[in-house]
């Protein structure tokens, strides 16, 4: 153990584990507070576990709205858009490490450019074009920036990450006769698989909590994703805040079991030093 | 297997040029040797005749058949990188069958090939391990078995030993010899350890700032270098060079020119010219005897002086070199 660690090693769990309070308690309160009786004002002091114990919050909140509809289709819309976001954004990364200097230069440059721009700038013209294409009310409008890989974030986390790969791995394979589509498929890809499942659970929070969008583009209300839905249990039952809270459980357990199944590829990365031959 | 042929090979990266007019064979079944310092531009040679850099001018010829426009896979050579370049998700076996594959052979032939350089090269017994889990020595192993696998028309190995700690190169350095005596394929090796260039070379090319320098057999180049670059870099300890002042006590030499000696031609005896033991450096059976001439010689650690011991110091007229002091160039004797 080195002298630094040494120093640190004391204070790291504690440290840890007051994070981890932290960012845990909000969480706790929002499942605590959902099995609350509907109907319930909130405790005047934190209820660590509520008395009585029920469940009818959240038979409450899928009478009043259809959660289930809206959660399968904001499962279907990311169940598109992820994969795609991942296709593209890692088929331009790649692109971006063949290109030659000054045009890989320039692209990546682009790409902060367009990093820059806020995502409100672009709602009006986005609208403007989709109604022009008879796209509004459907989902293709919240599945097409997935065409583009998203976000420029992903297709730079994904050159950055290719970038990282000892270059005379792909010469190896040109050498071989391959060519760029079978290297990003057969070398490039199977090399940064870590960064690909935070790139895809990072594009599914996107998606999944993706609120301004829909509310925009989408008006049947058989369409309507997750966050519409807890808009529509927030307006019609305003204050009662044990439904609300099981609305948002149930929309934020998907994520969580995402990453708990993402985790494991990206944090437990055990091949330890020499892997890519360095 | 093919020969290799550079013609006016010329590579510039900005304002540097790499390359500057290579003009290189490797014959038939050779295993030529290019060294040189770091930077000289070998392995920017390699790379071009890999197909890897584009080249600025010239032309390369593989076999009968001009190279110089076309893709890397076109060429048929194989290369060995100095870091190995093992796919790390794969296993050994699909390392070495990866080219196969790629090219898509049949399977029975990709097993037999497989079967075949693995045991060619001694990693049979761990086909199914993968790169991170191999010692240096057997990854490299694996990457001659990859390289092997295509029976490619030439092989390119680029400082494939310098990776290695000292004992597994010398290991490595024999293997890879008997390696080219068994499959008898044209080689180019590039490496900037000039011992690794004469042990193992059937001719060695040494290139300077992207110029070749000299070209001819490890003794022929150690026993009559071209120019004071190749003479320096060449030999452990460095040949001694001395003005035709400081040469004169020795040997009377042409005015405009310098002395060459290489340290094992150095005599130490109780004659000759006196001079000052400086620092006596023991290398296993050899000792570096550093003078206070200016000069270094070469003897065995049983007979090495003391320092600061008085001796006296002669070479033969005919184990000196003559190279012209303002080009470097070799001035042969009348």
């Amino acid at each position: 153990m080195r002298a630094g660690d040494r120093r640190w090693g004391g204070w790291r769990q504690p440290a840890a584990i007051a994070v981890a309070v932290a960012f845990l308690l909000p969480l706790w309160f929002m499942v605590s507070g959902s099995l609350r009786e509907p109907g319930q004002p909130p405790p005047r002091a934190p209820e660590v576990i509520p008395r009585p114990l029920s469940t009818t919050s959240y038979e409450r909140a899928f009478d009043l709205v259809d959660l289930g509809r809206h959660t399968v289709n904001s499962l279907l819309v990311a169940a598109l858009t992820v994969p795609l976001a991942v296709l593209v954004a890692s088929l331009a990364g790649f692109a971006l490490v063949l290109v030659a200097g000054r045009a890989r230069a320039l692209l990546v440059g682009l790409s902060f450019a367009a990093l820059m721009i806020p995502v409100t700038a672009l709602l009006v013209p986005r609208f403007t074009m989709f109604r022009w294409l008879g796209l509004t009310d459907t989902w293709v409008p919240l599945v097409a920036p997935a065409l583009l890989g998203l976000s420029p974030f992903y297709v730079l986390l994904f050159y950055w990450s290719f970038r990282r790969l000892p270059p005379e791995l792909l010469e190896a394979a040109r050498l071989e006769g391959m060519k760029p589509f079978a290297m990003w498929r057969r070398v490039a890809m199977p090399l940064v698989r870590p960064v690909t499942i935070a790139i895809a659970l990072l594009a599914f929070i996107a998606s999944w909590g993706n609120f301004l969008e829909p509310l925009i583009y989408l008006f049947d209300p058989d369409l309507y994703t997750l966050p519409l839905g807890l808009r529509s249990l927030e307006t019609l039952d305003r204050t009662n805040y044990p439904v609300l809270l099981a609305g948002a459980v149930a929309a934020t357990a998907p994520v969580v079991l995402a990453f708990a199944i993402a985790q494991r590829y990206f944090l437990h990365e055990d091949r330890g030093a020499g892997w890519l031959g360095r | 297997m093919s020969r290799i042929e550079l013609e006016t090979v010329r590579k510039r990266f900005g304002e540097t040029a790499a390359l500057d007019g290579v003009d290189l064979e490797a014959r038939e079944g050779e295993l030529l040797v290019v060294v040189g310092p770091s930077g000289c531009g070998k392995s920017t040679l390699l790379r071009c005749v890999a197909g890897l850099e584009a080249v600025d001018e010239g032309a390369i010829r593989i076999g009968d058949r001009e190279v110089t426009r076309l893709r890397p896979a076109a060429r048929n050579v194989s290369m060995v990188f100095q870091s190995y370049a093992l796919f790390p998700h794969l296993t050994v076996r699909e390392n070495i069958a990866f080219g196969l594959v790629v090219r898509e052979e049949p399977k029975q032939v990709v097993l037999e090939r497989v079967a075949e350089a693995s045991a060619l090269v001694g990693v049979g017994d761990f086909l199914e391990r993968r790169p991170y889990e191999l010692s240096g020595g057997e990854r490299q192993r694996v990457a001659l078995a990859r390289a092997l696998v295509r029976r490619p028309d030439a092989f390119l190995l680029d400082e494939p030993l310098s990776n290695l700690d000292a004992g597994t190169r010398v290991q490595m350095r024999t293997e890879l010899r008997r390696l080219h005596r068994e499959i008898g394929s044209t080689m180019v090796h590039v490496t900037h350890d000039q011992v690794e260039a004469l042990t193992l070379g059937d001719r060695i090319a040494v290139l300077d700032a992207g110029r070749l320098r000299q070209v001819g057999t490890p003794d022929e180049v150690y026993s009559r270098p071209r120019d004071l670059f190749v003479a320096r870099f060449l030999g452990t300890p460095a040949m001694n060079v001395l003005t035709s002042e400081a040469a004169s006590p020795f040997l009377q030499i042409p005015e405009g020119t310098v002395l060459g000696v290489r340290p094992e031609h150095v005599r130490i005896t109780t004659d000759g010219v006196p001079a000052k033991v400086d620092i006596v450096e023991v290398a296993g059976s050899d000792a570096f005897v550093h003078l206070d001439r200016g000069l270094v010689g070469r003897v065995s650690a049983d007979a090495r002086p003391a320092e600061g011991a008085e001796v006296g110091i002669a070479f033969e007229r005919e184990a000196t070199h003559l190279f012209d002091e303002a080009t470097g160039e070799r001035v042969d004797r009348p």
